[in-house]
């Protein structure tokens, strides 16, 4: 289980992160909702150990990570699919994927490679692009990419920062069913969305972040009942 | 007696064997760049400062003057990281000038220990394979620029396998890309570009060491030249592309000869740059037009 307590987390002057306290369970999905600017991306930067927050903690299976180096975050079972997918453009898709395994590759060589035919099982299209370079894959296939390099790492937590951005719809609802089968399969999913309502149907647990702050902390149930959130933040319910 | 087609073709030929030096120095500019996006101005000072470490130890030692390459290339490993330690690994690199400015220090720094070291004075650096002369109709080819063909060629295949297959150089490419998302693969940055410095460092030792003994002296006076030489070579060759500074090194060591027989040592910089600007005004990409892309 992922805690993170009162967390702060600056630009310069710029407090992004006032004091967040949010939790993601074994098993579950969590889903963290908010605007633009709400510091959704610099909440997954500050877990996964690519910004220092300034101060809170986050732990994880009760192990402190506060502050410690990405690959540290990773080798405790921390993965995350950033924002914008940020695949390796000149490199093939298999490269990418061996990438992801970089802390297993001095070691289970073949455990890698039974790993990288699973993930072609399980996407499919990279398998025919195998040898392509990743800069070249469409939007989506990009987007798969990326979630099969982070599982390459074999996360106990899977984070996904917006991963329908900039997606056609069809591609969207195929994300979100892959998320839903790691999710079956007993990865913990943190997923940041703008997309509320696919992100609500799959939710076992919502925060909604606005500038900064934990505004909502509910099941997406509740969420639903709570006719302010649902203007403020979601738009009407017709819509 | 004019100038004749043998003069021309000869004069490339031995342009083309020493712009392997060019290419190897161009591909150290171009590795860095490809790594950390920052130009590190102190290469050519520590390959020069390299080549003098390893003519010191066979000097001193009196080991076998080929060692001079062993030697050189590993000094230049420890002052490439050096460099690396004092000009980027601290200086906050979200500033383009602090780094960039940092490393012309060094390149001043170990300028003038090698100058106090040695007083200034050049010293003779042994040639190897010198007495070799091989002839092939009117083209001759000398034994000494064959070897350092021959070292650079063996260099730089060592430098893709270590890039293309290797977990090493996965890493490498992976920082140089998209670094946030190497970090997030458990592939620490900071390291992997140390590492990166050093073997670009060792590449720059070599460098300064053919440099050294296929024009038979080592001076302080070759480090500006060689910096400009390479950075010429790197631009030409398109910034962070390895096979453009590969390309551009022998190229500009064949036009550069060219000049120089054409029209004398005085004015031979002078088509040396044109030829860049032309390349800076229609191909300001490089040759292959394909710098590592970032997203």
């Amino acid at each position: 289980m992922l805690e993170v307590r009162d967390l702060v987390t600056v630009y310069g002057a710029i407090e992004a992160l006032k004091g967040v306290t949010l939790s993601a369970k074994q098993g579950e999905i969590t889903c963290i909702l908010g605007p633009n600017g709400a510091g959704k991306t610099t909440l997954m930067y500050s877990i996964a150990g690519i910004l220092k927050p300034r101060s809170g903690s986050v732990s994880v299976n009760g192990r402190e990570i506060t502050g410690s180096s990405a690959p540290y975050a990773l080798a405790c079972g921390i993965a995350l699919v950033p924002e914008n997918r940020l695949v390796f453009p000149s490199m093939s898709v298999e490269e990418n994927l061996r990438a992801g395994a970089f802390r297993r590759l001095r070691g289970d060589r073949s455990a890698v490679l039974e790993d990288i035919d699973k993930a072609y099982v399980r996407f499919p299209s990279l398998k025919r692009r195998r040898d392509q370079a990743a800069g070249t894959l469409s939007g989506g296939e990009q987007q798969m990419l990326a979630v099969a390099r982070a599982m390459m790492s074999r996360p106990n937590i899977l984070m996904m920062d917006e991963p329908s951005l900039g997606l056609a719809p069809l591609v969207v609802s195929e994300v979100f069913s892959i998320i839903s089968q790691l999710n079956k399969e007993g990865v913990s999913i943190l997923l940041v969305e703008q997309n509320a309502h696919k992100a609500l149907q799959i939710a076992s647990h919502v925060y909604l972040l606005d500038q900064g702050r934990v505004a909502f902390s509910g099941t997406p149930g509740d969420i639903g009942e709570d006719d302010i959130i649902q203007r403020a933040y979601l738009g009407s319910k017709a819509a | 007696m004019g100038i004749d087609f043998v003069d021309i073709a000869q004069a490339i030929i031995d342009g083309l064997l020493f712009g392997s030096t060019y290419a190897l120095i161009g591909l150290g500019f171009t590795l860095i760049f490809g790594a950390m996006h920052k130009l590190n101005l102190a290469y050519a000072a520590s390959a020069i400062a390299g080549a003098y470490v390893g003519l010191a130890m066979i000097t001193l030692t009196g080991l076998p003057s080929v060692l001079a390459f062993f030697l050189g290339p590993i000094a230049s490993g420890v002052i490439g990281f050096a460099v690396y330690v004092t000009c980027f690994r601290y200086i906050p690199t979200t500033n383009m000038l602090a780094p960039l400015m940092a490393s012309i220090g060094a390149l001043f720094f170990i300028d003038e220990i090698v100058i106090h070291a040695t007083a200034g004075s050049p010293l003779s650096f042994p040639a190897v394979m010198e007495d070799i002369y091989l002839e092939f109709g009117d083209f001759g080819f000398r034994g000494d620029l064959i070897f350092v063909l021959a070292i650079s060629l063996i260099a730089m295949a060592v430098l893709m396998y270590i890039l293309f297959r290797t977990r090493l150089g996965l890493a490498t490419r992976a920082v140089s890309q998209q670094p946030i998302a190497a970090e997030l693969c458990g592939i620490a940055g900071h390291r992997t570009n140390a590492i990166t410095f050093v073997v670009t460092g060792a590449l720059g030792g070599l460098a300064g060491c053919m440099a050294a003994a296929a024009v038979g002296v080592i001076s302080p006076l070759l480090t500006v030249p060689i910096t400009v030489k390479g950075l010429i070579v790197t631009v030409i060759g398109g910034l962070g592309s390895i096979p453009g500074a590969i390309i551009a090194g022998f190229a500009v060591g064949g036009f550069e000869n060219l000049f120089l027989l054409l029209f004398g040592v005085n004015q031979r910089d002078i088509y040396v740059f044109l030829l860049l600007f032309v390349f800076l005004v229609f191909r300001p990409g490089g040759v292959f037009d394909t710098a590592i892309e970032r997203d």
